[in-house]
């Protein structure tokens, strides 16, 4: 099975790198590091997975397990959102970055056991964070519900496991920066400043009046864009290169879009806080970062659109490309419908409804996580040194995937858009206006299901691919013990 | 950008900005702003809340309540929170000096339920005060009281006891269909009855003088005339 010829060149570990023997020493050094943080990455999507189904169903059928308070929707749904950010996201994010950063600075990692304990403390902070929730230590503060007893645990594992992303990039060879290193290495410092600052100032020693608004605001839009799209962006700067074997189109802009983007995305979250309770220059000044954000999202399109063009027929050939693909995508409608949202008279409609729930999958689910699962896809075989074990399950994840997302998004993006309109319209009465949302959130539900049996796809072919591999180590282990006893020596 | 040192500076000098500009600026200039004392009623607005509705909160945050409701109301023409033809969620808009005394501020970024700032000086679907027993009934099956609601259930607030002597005065009233078996009486927990306290206290009907002499766009938008009009008192 491992010599199936329908596979897609990247799912195999064949590669053409320019220094093979150097990459596979790295992708070595990384095995068991990258097998950790990437199982645990997928338990906790399956974890989400499932109580996004539930918290999901709830929206449309209140009485769906409302009997017990562990089970109520103002629970499942932080502890859904939780799981997905800090449980996948983190984990997966950690597991990419670290590849990119090794293979790019062309730097194997010394060792394992530090980055391991981080990633045993992580999970563990994780679990205690998200089980917390549900037995109501929530903070309630959005994207920061976990309660104060297991967030300083997270910071600890954390500077356990990025601080090797750092050690790899100053210890490698190589003496180029390439753009997905900015990327990773700004992620990597910014997210620490953005967590403690958020931690100290709204849970251990919360600060006064909106202010608090003010630093949420600018810690959870922070966290989607220096953090998670910086991870994101790094591995599309990286992949669409490498797999189209063509430099990235316009490529002398990326550091302006680097720092464009750094510079302005960081001050456009507070867009959100338009007309609420907080100073007017506050509202202002965000909506202005905000409009900023077309210049990055031009110069990103030159740069992937202008490196795709006339290559789509690759996307065929590619899982990993179509990924991506999908990604890219989702990137641009995320920042265009962030700055149409900065508009009062956007906002004055869309704040507070499902749209801005479908903006927030179609950052994390549609653009980060799709990347992360074209990069494993690329990765995973690498650093094994074994092919995917079933290539349908490629597929049906892929797909699953997609219309999951496509579903997701446009049901809670047009129900929201028709939420918000008959919320301006107060001759509609408030309990129709929750009626009329209920097809939309049902299809929501739906895609759900279908993401979920994706991710089942992606979870069974992973576990299945390690244990193969595994099995092979196994093996060999054997010859070379009874066969040449002294090669063991 | 070939230079780690100065890729370091860069990003660190990018986030500074960010957070003086934002986080540090707005803790400075409002971080210390102070209550507004009413020197004819003798008291300092906004006011503490009484203990039981504090540990109310507590009870709205482990539930999530924030989940599905927000807690501000917007201007005059921005959304239909309040005005002339609006959902009439508050008297006026909500300021920064309205969550001064809280120590988590709970704005709130979905309108899946009412908005709950000002609920408490609201009136029911029937056109009455909002009262204790109300609640009690609303958080036990929403549907009691409002047919057509779309809230979940918060029967675990609740909890049947034998009647000893009297019945509780805080009993719920049920129809047949939902009473407990002759002799018992469904009473809320001290959880349920501290959520019900701290419902009823969400009341923002003081004016600043902040609140007073808003501006309000004018009624149609081809009107040329602007003006000035007085805010709620």
């Amino acid at each position: 099975m491992a010599t199936d010829s329908s596979l897609t060149p990247e799912l195999t570990p064949e590669s053409s790198s320019s220094h093979p023997a150097e990459a596979a020493a790295i992708d070595a050094s990384l095995r068991t590091s990258l097998v950790v943080l990437t199982g645990s990455a997928l338990v906790w999507l399956l974890i989400a997975g499932v109580l996004a189904i539930v918290s999901a169903w709830q929206l449309h059928t209140p009485a769906f397990l409302d009997a017990c308070e562990f089970t109520t929707h103002g629970r499942l749904q932080p502890a859904q959102s939780n799981a997905f950010i800090y449980g996948w996201g983190f984990n997966a994010a950690f597991a990419v970055s670290l590849w990119l950063m090794a293979r790019l600075s062309r730097g194997a990692l010394p060792g394992s056991g530090v980055l391991l304990l981080g990633a045993v403390f992580w999970n563990v902070g994780v679990t205690l964070g998200v089980g917390g929730i549900i037995l109501g230590f929530s903070t309630s503060i959005e994207w920061l519900e976990m309660p104060g007893f297991a967030t300083p645990l997270l910071l600890v594992a954390y500077a356990l496991i990025a601080a090797w992303s750092l050690v790899v990039f100053r210890a490698g060879r190589s003496h180029q920066i390439y753009a997905s290193q900015w990327y990773v290495f700004a992620a990597i410092f910014w997210f620490p400043w953005l967590y403690s600052i958020a931690q100290v100032m709204l849970v251990f020693s919360p600060v006064r009046g909106t202010v608090q608004s003010v630093v949420h605001a600018w810690f959870s839009t922070n966290l989607f864009l220096l953090w998670f799209a910086s991870i994101a962006l790094a591995a599309i700067y990286y992949f669409l290169p490498k797999l189209l074997v063509k430099p990235v189109s316009n490529y002398y802009l990326a550091s302006l879009s680097f720092w464009w983007l750094a510079i302005f995305g960081s001050w456009a979250g507070i867009s959100r806080l338009i007309g609420g309770p907080v100073p007017a220059w506050v509202q202002t000044v965000g909506a202005a970062a905000s409009f900023m954000l077309v210049v990055p999202l031009f110069i990103l399109g030159l740069n992937f659109y202008g490196t795709l063009s006339g290559r789509w027929s690759a996307l065929k050939d590619s899982v990993t490309l179509r990924f991506i693909a999908v990604a890219i995508v989702a990137l641009s409608l995320v920042l265009l419908a962030w700055v149409a949202s900065a508009l009062h008279g956007v906002a004055a409609i869309t704040q507070f409804t499902y749209f801005t729930a479908a903006q927030v999958q179609l950052g994390l689910y549609g653009f980060f996580s799709m990347v992360v699962f074209g990069s494993l896809y690329y990765i995973v075989p690498r650093v094994l040194n074994t092919a995917w074990a079933s290539t349908p399950l490629v597929g049906v994840h892929f797909w699953a995937s997609t219309l999951g997302v496509a579903l997701l998004v446009g049901a809670l993006a047009i129900g929201g858009i028709q939420q918000g309109l008959q919320l301006a319209d107060p001759s509609v009465a408030f309990a129709d206006v929750t009626k009329a949302t209920q097809p939309y959130l049902l299809a929501a539900s739906v895609a759900w299901v279908i993401l979920v049996i994706g991710q089942l796809a992606f979870a069974l072919n992973f576990f299945w691919t390690i244990g193969r591999a595994s099995a092979d180590c196994v093996r060999s282990a054997k010859t070379l013990l009874t066969v040449q006893p002294e090669a063991a020596k | 950008m070939n230079r780690a040192p100065i890729l370091f500076l860069g990003v660190f000098c990018v986030l500074a900005f960010s957070f003086v500009g934002l986080v540090l600026t707005n803790q400075l200039t409002y971080g210390a702003f102070t209550t507004h004392v009413d020197e004819d009623e003798g008291k300092a607005f906004p006011q503490q809340l009484p203990g039981i509705a504090a540990q109310g909160k507590l009870v709205y945050q482990d539930l999530g309540c924030v989940t599905c409701h927000t807690q501000q109301v917007r201007r005059e023409g921005f959304g239909s929170d309040i005005g002339e033809k609006s959902r009439g969620w508050g008297e006026r808009q909500s300021v920064a000096r309205d969550y001064l005394r809280e120590e988590r501020v709970l704005l709130g970024s979905q309108r899946t339920g009412p908005d709950l700032r000002n609920f408490a000086a609201r009136k029911t679907p029937a056109g009455a005060d909002f009262t204790a027993d109300w609640l009690y009934s609303y958080l036990y099956d929403p549907k009691l009281v409002v047919a057509d609601s779309s809230m979940p259930r918060y029967a675990f607030l609740f909890k049947t006891q034998k009647i000893v002597g009297q019945p509780s005065p805080k009993a719920l009233t049920l129809s047949e269909a939902y009473a407990p078996e002759a002799g018992y009486e469904i009473v809320p927990t001290a959880r349920g009855e501290a959520l019900v306290a701290y419902l009823l206290s969400l009341k923002d009907t003081y004016a600043y003088p902040e609140t007073k002499n808003v501006y309000t766009p004018p009624a149609k938008p081809e009107g040329t005339v602007e003006e000035k009009k007085e805010g709620t008192q």
